[in-house]
């Protein structure tokens, strides 16, 4: 049968990429990533050199430098959400500050836990550390689903645009309500229930998985389906309710794609939600944190 | 007779199209139907939902034909009738149709339209709301602020207010356990650990500041972080410690000038440390630099063994009169040096300090040799099973002399009476069934006592009366004194107190005796004094009881697999301690099985002369001492632990 696949179907490769884009990740020979790497490596080395007493933390000689090294890092950080917005004249580079900083980032997470000496507790200096591993969590996520998921988004669309889409379902939904407008109350109430008690895109969850199990559209269909096959057994089925059948099962190709589509655009936008929010956390976090160190010094 | 229906459909642009026609009928028939009078394309409507009747006086009667109740001024009806000059509404699903006069007086106006938008309205919010989060979850700015202000109030502004406006007070409790001398105290009481102190105040905002959990000592100010914290922006003063911990009760190391010299200057990236740390203003030598709070239940006391070699590694190079010797870390250790009495001649002892490896030899005064005392087959060991002393594999085992005091670091000074006199009892003469004894410490006694026991038996002789034989050959014989002259008695008498004090003889057994060749014989015989050791290492401290088996050995067996010399010692001056090489064994060996802590408070303390160990149950501080000479010769010297 794979053999059958493979002589049916054209050989697809993927259009050659343009040569002369280069992602954020592998900017400038990935020059940030080597920068990030060696950070993080000295830090490990020192710190695995230095045998402070009584134990490691944030309050040795080595800990306030690892501390002010990250703090200057996590400002600078924070700062990409002014810096995209600013349209540079001259041809600096937003793609590498975008790779510094999603590479000095993940430096944050060897430096930020060397500072802390692999403690945590129930205080605002975990808190901080909490916040900023979040921060930089979610920010992997972010990165792994632009990398991955715009080509699954695309190739979902399938040339439609959002608009259409939506617009798809609606000439759907109005095919649906002129079809029923013969059909008696039980049917009429079927088609309802297609018409008024289907969510495209519905809460978080369901945006996140793609997954409306309730869904009016389904119910409909199956309900509909049911009643058409009883009558093919008993003769010729309602031509208006093959008609709707036919309406709804189309209905629920779009709405998959649909909320697929949601379900991919969730995922890539749902990250900034934690990420952007958590940062602002963060960075109050840090002043709390570093003024109490010195407020109780 | 009829009916004017005006239909309104919306446009795609919002504006509305009215469709008007007139039915010459009585009664008109409502529903999605098509044969129906008034069709209206709404699902939520029967095929056949009402009927409309004309009635006579400007009525209407209005019947629900589908089976669904039709809504009319808020209430579901079956059938109503309505006056169409009050204009009445009839609401059915999405649709209302609305009554009014007709132009002509026999004519009703009915006006048919959507009040309920279809549900595939295009807004244009939709496809935002629908595609974009921004329609299921909260705005990001929000989120943002929130975050920001809970974090500010619980992180910051809370902890400041209370830090403000705290008045802090001591534990009472605390206070009190610290200023006591350690010796009355055990180390960490757990009743101090527990949180009954800070207990009775609710948890303060600044907790949150904690960088980890005070240690078990301190944990009753958990909730008063400004029993240390005092100033803002200034580093935990030394003044707060010696608030509860008065110098008296726990004096400094050594004087602060001593400290500062022979602190080594830092060096290359130390140096850098230093100065950042001078900048921040956390000098060395500071209560603090030691001890690292908030380390957790063990932290205040969690000191390295790094801090003391800092300054004692090369110390004599910087602080040249420093009697000390170097110590660069526990491999290097220097042999132990005992304080050994080394001289035993004048009104005080002689105290020095002299390495194991120059064979220190002590001079209690004593003869005691070890030997004789642990063998298994001598006469010793015949005495023990004879007496039914307690025994140790057929030998006067170690503990006979050597038990253990209270805290099962050192032992009990050993006493004559207690442990001697089992077998030494001073007897010299048999009085008929009792034995006469001689007093024990009381050299100059014993002349005028067996003088006393000569001029006895010459005057009033008794048949039952003999001396005993000091000879070691045949212990315990008596020898018949027979019957002398007073003159004879004297003669006799001062040759038994000769024989009391000299080789062989009573006192000789143990003590060192020298004549001074005086005519009296009461004032000839000199008892060296007997100055005993309890602490060779006073510097140190160690734990008996916590060594009590070693190699797999317990009991006497134990002892004796470190004091190893002890079995082949003949004279008292031995000093049987064991080398450091054995403490080696197991402190900080690298076999895994046997290794145990091998940093300087294992042993050593470190405020003031002879503290105890911070590793160690707080121990009575040593002090050299001497008690002074007994009035009748013999004086006991101690290094005593109590003060």
């Amino acid at each position: 049968m794979a053999g059958n696949r493979t002589m049916a179907g054209k050989a697809v490769s993927r259009a050659p990429r343009d040569t002369a884009h280069e992602g954020f990740l592998t900017h400038g020979r990935m020059r940030w990533a080597k920068v990030a790497a060696t950070l993080s490596l000295l830090s490990i080395l020192v710190y695995a050199a230095l045998d402070p007493q009584p134990r490691a933390n944030g309050g040795t000689a080595y800990g306030y430098v690892l501390g002010t090294v990250g703090a200057v890092m996590i400002g600078w950080l924070s700062v990409i959400g002014l810096r995209k917005r600013i349209i540079t004249q001259r041809p600096y580079s937003l793609k590498a500050w975008t790779s510094a900083h999603v590479y000095l980032g993940l430096s944050l997470i060897v430096i930020g836990t060397l500072h802390a000496g692999f403690q945590l507790g129930w205080n605002i200096h975990s808190l901080a550390y909490v916040l900023m591993m979040i921060v930089i969590l979610s920010g992997i996520y972010g990165v792994v689903v632009y990398a991955r998921l715009p080509a699954q988004l695309s190739a979902n669309r399938n040339e439609a645009t959002q608009p259409q889409m939506l617009e798809a379902i609606r000439t759907l939904d109005r095919q649906l309500d002129t079809a029923a407008q013969p059909l008696g109350k039980a049917e009429a109430d079927l088609v309802r229930l297609s018409l008024e008690e289907c969510e495209v895109a519905g809460g978080l969850w369901q945006r996140l998985t793609a997954r409306h199990p309730n869904c009016g559209n389904a119910r409909a269909r199956d309900a509909v389906q049911t009643l058409v096959r009883g009558q093919m057994q008993t003769g010729k089925p309602n031509p208006a309710l093959t008609q709707i059948l036919f309406l709804l099962e189309r209905k629920d190709a779009a709405l998959a794609q649909a909320r697929r589509h949601i379900r991919l655009k969730t995922s890539l936008e749902i990250w900034l939600y934690l990420h952007v929010p958590m940062t602002i956390a963060l960075l109050v976090a840090l002043v709390a944190h570093i003024l109490s160190v010195f407020l109780y010094w | 007779m009829s009916f004017i229906i005006r239909q309104i459909a919306k446009r795609a642009d919002g504006g509305d199209i009215i469709r008007t026609r007139t039915l010459a009928a009585a009664e008109i028939i409502v529903g999605r139907g098509t044969d129906c009078d008034i069709q209206l394309a709404d699902l939520g409507i029967m095929l056949r939902h009402a009927r409309l009747t004309r009635l006579p006086g400007g009525m209407v009667a209005v019947e629900a034909t589908g089976g669904i109740p039709l809504e009319i001024d808020g209430k579901f009806v079956n059938r109503a009738d309505l006056r169409v000059a009050e204009l009445p509404a009839i609401n059915l699903a999405s649709h209302r149709l609305s009554l009014s006069p007709g132009e002509t007086p026999d004519s009703v106006a009915i006006t048919a339209e959507r009040v309920i938008a279809a549900s595939d309205a295009a807004d244009a919010g939709a496809e935002v709301a629908i595609f974009s989060l921004r329609g299921a979850v909260p705005n990001r700015r929000i989120l943002a602020w929130a975050l920001a202000v809970l974090v500010l109030v619980g992180g910051l502004l809370a902890p400041v207010l209370t830090m403000a406006g705290r008045d802090t007070a001591l534990p009472e409790a605390m206070v009190a356990e610290a200023a006591r001398p350690a010796a009355a105290k055990p180390r960490l009481q757990p009743a101090l650990a527990s949180p009954a102190v800070g207990a009775a105040a609710p948890m303060q905002p600044d907790i949150v500041w904690t960088s980890g959990p005070l240690s078990s000592a301190h944990a009753g100010l958990s909730n008063s972080c400004g029993a240390c914290h005092q100033t803002a922006f200034e580093a935990t003063p030394d003044t707060a410690c010696t608030a509860c911990h008065k110098p008296a009760v726990l004096p400094d190391h050594a004087a602060a000038d001593r400290l500062n010299t022979g602190r080594p200057a830092p060096q290359g990236v130390q140096m850098a440390v230093a100065s950042l740390q001078h900048g921040l203003g956390l000098e060395a030598g500071r209560c603090a630099s030691c001890h690292k709070e908030h380390e957790g239940p063990d932290g205040a006391l969690m000191v390295s063994g790094r801090f003391c070699a800092d300054c004692h590694d090369g110390l004599s190079a910087r602080l040249t009169n420093t009697t000390l010797k170097n110590v660069e870390s526990w491999d290097k250790h220097p042999q132990f040096s005992p304080t050994v009495i080394s001289r035993t001649t004048g009104p005080k002892p002689l105290f020095e300090r002299v390495s194991l490896d120059e064979a220190p030899r002590e001079r209690s005064g004593l003869i005691y040799p070890h030997d004789l005392h642990l063998s298994t087959t001598n006469s010793v060991a015949n005495m023990v099973r004879q007496q039914k002393l307690p025994a140790q594999d057929g030998a006067l085992g170690c503990a006979y002399c050597h038990t253990a005091d209270s805290d099962g670091v050192r032992f009990k000074p050993i006493e004559m009476e207690p442990h001697c006199s089992a077998c030494h009892d001073l007897g010299f003469a048999r009085d008929g069934g009792v034995v006469r004894t001689l007093p024990h410490g009381k050299p100059n006694q014993v002349a005028g006592i067996i003088r006393d026991f000569y001029v006895a038996q010459s005057l009033s002789p008794r048949a039952d009366v003999g001396r005993l034989v000091a000879d070691r050959k045949r212990p315990g014989i008596t020898e018949p004194l027979g019957r002398f002259t007073l003159a004879e008695a004297r003669i006799r008498a001062d040759a038994a107190i000769d024989q009391v004090f000299e080789k062989q003889g009573l006192c000789a057994d143990c003590h060192e005796t020298q004549s001074n060749g005086a005519a009296n014989a009461a004032m000839r015989w000199q008892v060296a004094t007997v100055q005993l050791t309890n602490h060779y290492l006073p510097k140190g401290q160690f734990p008996h009881k916590q060594h009590d088996s070693y190699k797999g050995k317990t009991g006497e067996a134990a002892c004796i697999a470190c004091h190893t010399g002890v079995t082949r010692s003949k004279a008292a001056t031995d000093v049987l301690l064991p080398k450091v090489a054995q403490c080696r064994d197991c402190h900080g060996s690298t076999n895994a099985r046997t290794a145990v802590a091998a940093t300087c408070d294992t042993c050593h303390g470190y405020h003031g002369p002879g503290s105890a160990p911070a590793a160690l149950p707080a121990k009575t501080p040593v002090k050299l001492s001497w008690a002074g000479p007994r009035p009748h010769g013999v004086t006991k010297v101690i290094i005593d632990n109590k003060r």
